[in-house]
């Protein structure tokens, strides 16, 4: 039975777990121990890139080609990009699907959490000692169809079979429900660094049905760093530094220091220190000041709470368990407005951080088929549907429908002789076609027929990861009818396979460099340990040594200004050859010196 | 609504009734889709339900066609699993809700909703002028500012479109209850339709109200 791991592919950190004789655990760092790998990658300019804290450093350094949080920018085109972001990162286009712009190259979100991806199956490959193909990721319960389509891509582009998509709540209530055998209703209340979460779940003899869920994929605990960073560290400053990349990522980290600190203690201390930009700011900072400054940001979580709960039929009272999931549920204030909301005080025994990787390797162990003890019902976040007439919403799937969900559609010609149909799919909750989020379009192609006259009946599949599948049926000739998707916000396949041959490439690429790098290195030793030979001990050249020895040298020097490490290796063995009766005769002298002019055979 | 009345195992090929799993090889089986939802479930097909059997079915069927289970499985399975799954998902949907069963079982019956199904129903003409213009006031009065007024205004209305619907579903299961005894009365079918179509436009315009109280905490 091949091994399915879980991964938590989170906004500021991503974890990977497995189940450890039927135990959910955490993979480490195996250097530092640290569980959280930091979603940060740091692009180097000579073409490497770094992944977690190595790349997290580089942060306030290199900001523009340090790429932090790309998950909020998954599965989202260029119009959503806001003012803050182009302050932070250089992008390639106006429209269309984001690509952020590093040392010359284009890299889309998928590619850029692919490198997480990577990161993270080496973790687990070095630390299980095999080979890991299989992986449950995790995505926020209110992500819609691109920007889980978005997550698959990355995982395929890591090379990854991504046998499901799991909302991240409902992975936190499989931790929770397998840690205290739960039945009821529970409210699971997920803020983590750039998504908020709010799903309701009946628990009952292992199946964990969701009844509703709502949210906000652009609302996290980065947002509160970026408040306060606003607020108690930039606000001072001349308007230009406020625009300052390197200003503007420290700000927020040194921002990011200080929440956290004030989720235990009463007051920090907020210094910002960057000597040449003439920036020096130090202040105290209480909790107080800082609730003050974020309430309405913890406020803005309440409304899809109680949106959940009405479209679940229930009211605060009826939840008989609250749990908090994610790093920001750790501030003192967001206990007590969801505390207060919910009217009893919420659930925090599991680590916050890790219980939604444990999750997903629960879900994984199920889906490996070596547990079938719980079963996970959940649902599709928003409803789906497809413009119609006057640019009306026409919905077909509502939200909260339990996944998979399968609808038809009958569609016909408006003219005679119409050899195809436009269909525009959309996911939202507004009356106007307009106002909904475009996930795709497609055309049904049709055999030319008097108008009215052909029947086509299109299926939209929503399967068990919340991803749309759509397939077309010529009800006259009964001939399935393949549709060709063109996602408003995502890649195409097409362009997912030129990616992967790329990367193919560029792994080729990288390893080739590397080599080149190594090759040079060692020939350069060699060189400069030759040249100080010849330099100090030319009375011990033998006859006739020196000219083929210089040849050797001046090849090898010519073989290192190229691009071939093959031929710099050779031309090492070469010239290593060349002076090994010189270098012998050199180390004897040296011994004997030392042995006070002793000879060897002496000893 | 016509299905096969028998059909071949993609496995065994053994040829038995539609039914989830084959009856030799108990390989999961695709349900032909025109099956009826009462038949997906494995419930007496009646107008009145036990709530509390269909969940239990509702969760037991779960529990052995889930896409969950397959994942190791042959594509047919998945596929099995995938579609009899969503079957599943929209049989329980629309016979947990009332109005949506009682849909359900007109069209089995062969009746359809009118297409005059967005006309306002005689019945609730002057609720809908009522809420209609509480609707435009509200609108105005948060114009003007008048927050609190907006929202008791709103919550007023609520409750009354909520009164309203909870005695016509009252009145929906009352004469749901009536079809098994008295399976072809007309005017039972008439009461019936025009229940539904009532329930039906109370839901759109319930959504109106909703629409405008979401308005209020999405500032």
């Amino acid at each position: 039975m091949e091994r399915i791991v879980g991964i938590d592919l989170g906004t500021t950190n991503s974890l990977i777990a497995f189940i450890d004789e039927d135990t959910p655990r955490v993979i480490p760092d195996p250097q530092t121990g640290d569980p959280l790998l930091p979603s940060v990658v740091a692009f180097l300019a000579d073409g490497c890139t770094l992944v977690g804290q190595p790349a997290k450093e580089l942060v306030t350094e290199q900001p523009l080609t340090t790429i932090q949080s790309v998950k909020r920018f998954m599965g989202l085109g260029m119009e959503h990009v806001t003012g803050d972001d182009h302050r932070r990162y250089r992008f390639a286009d106006s429209q269309g699907i984001v690509r952020f712009t590093v040392h010359g190259r284009q890299y889309t979100p998928p590619e850029i959490s692919a490198l997480i991806l990577c990161s993270l199956r080496e973790r687990a490959e070095a630390y299980l000692q095999e080979s890991i193909h299989k992986v449950v990721i995790t995505v926020p319960a209110y992500f819609n169809d691109s920007q889980r389509q978005a997550t698959k891509d990355a995982g395929k582009l890591a090379g990854l079979e991504v046998i499901r998509l799991l909302n991240e709540p409902t992975a936190a209530s499989l931790a929770y429900g397998l840690d205290k055998k739960e039945e009821g209703l529970i409210a699971v209340y997920d803020l983590g660094g750039g998504t908020f979460d709010i799903s309701i779940l009946r628990l009952h003899t292992g199946i964990f049905e969701v009844l509703s869920t709502n949210g906000d994929t652009r609302l996290g605990g980065d947002d509160i760093d970026q408040r306060l960073a606003e607020r108690f560290l930039l606000a001072g400053l001349p308007e230009a530094l406020q625009h300052d990349p390197r200003v503007l990522s420290s700000a927020q980290q040194t921002a990011e220091a200080a929440k956290r600190a004030l989720s235990t203690a009463e007051g920090t201390r907020l210094v910002l220190d960057i000597p040449d930009q003439g920036v020096h700011i130090s202040h105290t900072l209480t909790r107080r000041e800082m609730e003050d400054a974020i309430a309405d940001i913890i406020a803005r979580t309440l409304a899809p709470c109680h949106q959940a709960l009405k479209d679940a039929g229930l009211s605060p009272r009826d939840i008989e368990a609250v749990v908090l999931v994610g790093g920001a549920t750790r501030m003192p204030l967001v206990r007590q407005r969801v505390g207060e909301f919910f009217g009893r005080t919420p659930l925090a025994d599991l680590n916050p951080d890790e219980v939604v990787a444990l999750g997903a390797a629960v879900q994984a162990d199920t889906l490996s088929g070596r547990r079938r003890d719980m079963l996970l019902l959940d649902v599709v976040p928003l409803s789906l549907g497809i413009e119609t007439m006057g640019g009306v919403m026409s919905r077909l799937i509502e939200r909260n429908t339990t996944i998979p969900a399968s609808v038809k559609e009958m569609f016909t010609t408006a003219v005679d002789d119409q050899t195809a149909v436009d269909v525009h799919v959309l996911q939202g909750e507004r009356e106007l076609a307009q106002d909904c989020r475009s996930l795709a379009r497609f055309k049904i192609p049709i055999e030319p027929q008097p108008a009215g006259v052909p029947r086509v009946e299109v299926t939209f599949l929503v399967d068990a990861n919340g991803i749309l599948n759509v397939t077309a049926t010529d009800l006259r000739t009964g001939r399935e009818r393949s549709v060709e998707v063109k996602p408003s916000y995502g890649l195409t396949d097409r362009e997912i396979e030129r990616l992967l041959e790329e990367s193919i490439d560029f792994a080729e690429e990288d390893v080739t460099r590397r080599l080149l790098i190594e090759a040079r290195t060692e020939a350069d030793t060699m060189l400069h340990a030759t040249e100080k030979a010849l330099r100090h001990h030319a009375s011990l050249l033998a006859e006739g040594e020196e000219i083929p020895l210089l040849a050797a040298v001046q090849a090898l020097q010519e073989a290192r200004a190229g691009e071939d490490y093959n031929h710099i290796r050779d031309l090492i063995d070469a010239l290593s050859e060349a002076t090994t009766p010189f270098a012998q005769r050199i180390m004897d002298t040296s011994i004997q010196e030392a042995l006070g002019q002793k000879r060897l055979s002496e000893l | 609504m016509n299905h096969p009345d028998t059909v071949r195992c993609w496995r065994c090929s053994h040829e038995h009734p539609p039914a989830l799993f084959c009856p030799a090889c108990q390989a999961i089986q695709v349900l032909p889709s025109q099956i009826d939802y009462f038949r997906v479930l494995g419930i007496p097909r009646r107008p009145v339900v036990n709530e509390a059997e269909l969940t239990r079915r509702y969760y037991d069927l779960s529990r052995r066609l889930h896409p969950d289970l397959y994942q190791t499985g042959t594509a047919e399975e998945k596929e099995a699993s995938l579609k009899n799954t969503a079957l599943l998902n929209r049989a329980y949907r629309t016979l947990r809700d009332l109005p949506e069963r009682g849909q359900y079982w007109l069209e089995l019956q062969g009746e359809r909703l009118g297409k005059d199904n967005n006309r306002v129903p005689a019945e609730l003409a002057d609720l809908v002028f009522e809420v209609q213009e509480k609707l435009a006031e509200v609108r105005e009065a948060r114009v003007a500012g008048k927050d609190t007024a907006v929202q008791t205004e709103l919550e007023q209305i609520r409750a009354d479109l909520n009164e309203q619907l909870a005695s016509l579903r009252r009145a929906l299961a009352k004469n749901l209850a009536q079809w098994e005894s008295d399976r072809q009365a007309p005017e039972l079918l008439r009461n019936l339709k025009n229940l539904l179509s009532e329930i039906a436009y109370l839901r759109t315009l319930s959504r109106d109200v909703e629409k405008e109280s979401e308005i209020q905490w999405n500032v």
